[in-house]
């Protein structure tokens, strides 16, 4: 495929990703290699379009307070190192083996997508304004949510560090975000409130991607020229599918992610 | 599945004075000046081009380490040494694993 299709397919993969909620590499890394690219050359572009995502939707949750940082390094801290080992491991991994990987990756996102889980959130009248933030030498917070405040405070934290360890592997290996696993770890398991949860995990899959990245970069496994275009389909796309997702209903934008990912499951299938 | 919150009263501790005032602009020029310099190092001749599109990824990589690296330093502002640690860990994993690669670990 000529480098401007690899942008052409980050766009359109960003733009449908970030719609149903789920980024743009969930749907690039699988479409890559069903046109015929390694799934080894394929991780690389996925993890850039990750990153990128993380960084050009960091100034609106920072803006909304959303983002708990202090839970982001501290389930990041298992999810990198997950990610550095599915990274070194990944080069011992058959293409066939990576394919069928991807396959199952998709899938599962695809079903992950299609849930409608999370925490209601619950506005405290005994919170005030000045209650909003993140808490010092602690993981529990308040966010600013219709004009109340919801203070949580995370639970079952080693359970949720192994699904975040889980998640940091599939970045790794496969080079999509573990996005899938984490915003459900955090929010189901740790009991954070699902907005808190699905901007800290922007925030943590952009470092996940950055540390596969380092290694993937030392292993001379980035070309340079591919990856930029499709850093700017990305961030194109990126920012087409946020202003389309006001426009459509975001079960709709769900169930047309869900459909996609399973298609390119099966022609990954298909071709293994 | 789902469920509600449970707390119900204010959080336990001191409220973090983070707000992201400067991360927010910077991370907004950030992204304009990535989009920039990626479309030029795909449109440029070589070795201007190589060298843009190098930039772009290097950028995309480094920005998510950066704002670790910026979040310690604030923690350590805040006497927080639990977080500083916690952080700190987190870019030795990152150094790790570049050596790992450098020593041809799982190549």
């Amino acid at each position: 495929m000529e480098t401007l299709g690899y942008g052409l397919l980050a766009l359109a993969a960003a733009t449908v990703g970030v719609l149903g909620g789920l980024g743009g590499a969930i749907l690039l890394v699988p479409a890559l290699v069903a046109t015929g690219m390694s799934p080894a050359e394929a991780a690389p572009l996925g993890l850039v379009t990750v990153a990128a995502a993380s960084i050009s939707a960091a100034p609106r949750q920072l803006a909304e307070r959303s983002v708990n940082h202090r839970i982001g390094v501290t389930t990041e801290l298992v999810a990198s190192t997950g990610a550095v080992a599915g990274a070194t491991v990944s080069t011992l991994v058959s293409d066939r083996a990576l394919t069928y990987t991807l396959a199952l990756v998709a899938v599962v996102a695809a079903l992950a997508g299609r849930r409608s889980g999370g925490l209601r959130d619950r506005p405290d009248p005994a919170c005030v304004p000045s209650d909003v933030g993140e808490r010092v030498g602690s993981l529990a917070g308040a966010y600013p949510l219709d004009g109340g405040i919801v203070p949580y405070a995370p639970r079952r934290l080693g359970a949720g560090l192994a699904l975040m360890g889980l998640s940091g592997i599939v970045a790794g290996v496969a080079g999509v975000s573990g996005g899938f696993i984490k915003t459900p770890a955090t929010s189901d398991v740790m009991g954070v409130p699902i907005r808190v949860a699905a901007s800290t995990t922007t925030f943590t899959v952009g470092i996940t991607a950055a540390t596969a990245l380092v290694v993937f970069a030392v292993q001379g496994r980035i070309d340079p020229e591919p990856a930029a275009l499709v850093v700017a389909g990305s961030l194109t796309g990126g920012t087409l599918g946020a202003r389309l997702q006001a426009l459509l209903s975001p079960s709709a934008s769900r169930r047309v992610l869900s459909i996609l990912l399973l298609v390119v499951a099966g022609l990954l299938v298909a071709q293994a | 599945m789902s469920g509600t919150a449970t707390t119900s009263s204010h959080p336990p501790g001191r409220v973090s004075t983070i707000r992201g005032r400067w991360q927010r602009p910077a991370l907004t020029w950030t992204t304009r000046a990535l989009l920039v310099v990626a479309l030029l190092g795909w449109v440029l001749p070589d070795p201007v081009g190589d060298a843009l599109a190098l930039a772009a990824v290097v950028v995309v990589a480094a920005v998510p380490l950066l704002r670790v690296a910026w979040l310690i330093l604030r923690w350590a502002q805040e006497e927080d040494g639990r977080f500083v640690l916690t952080g700190s860990a987190l870019l030795v994993v990152v150094a790790v694993g570049a050596v790992l690669a450098a020593l041809g670990v799982g190549s």
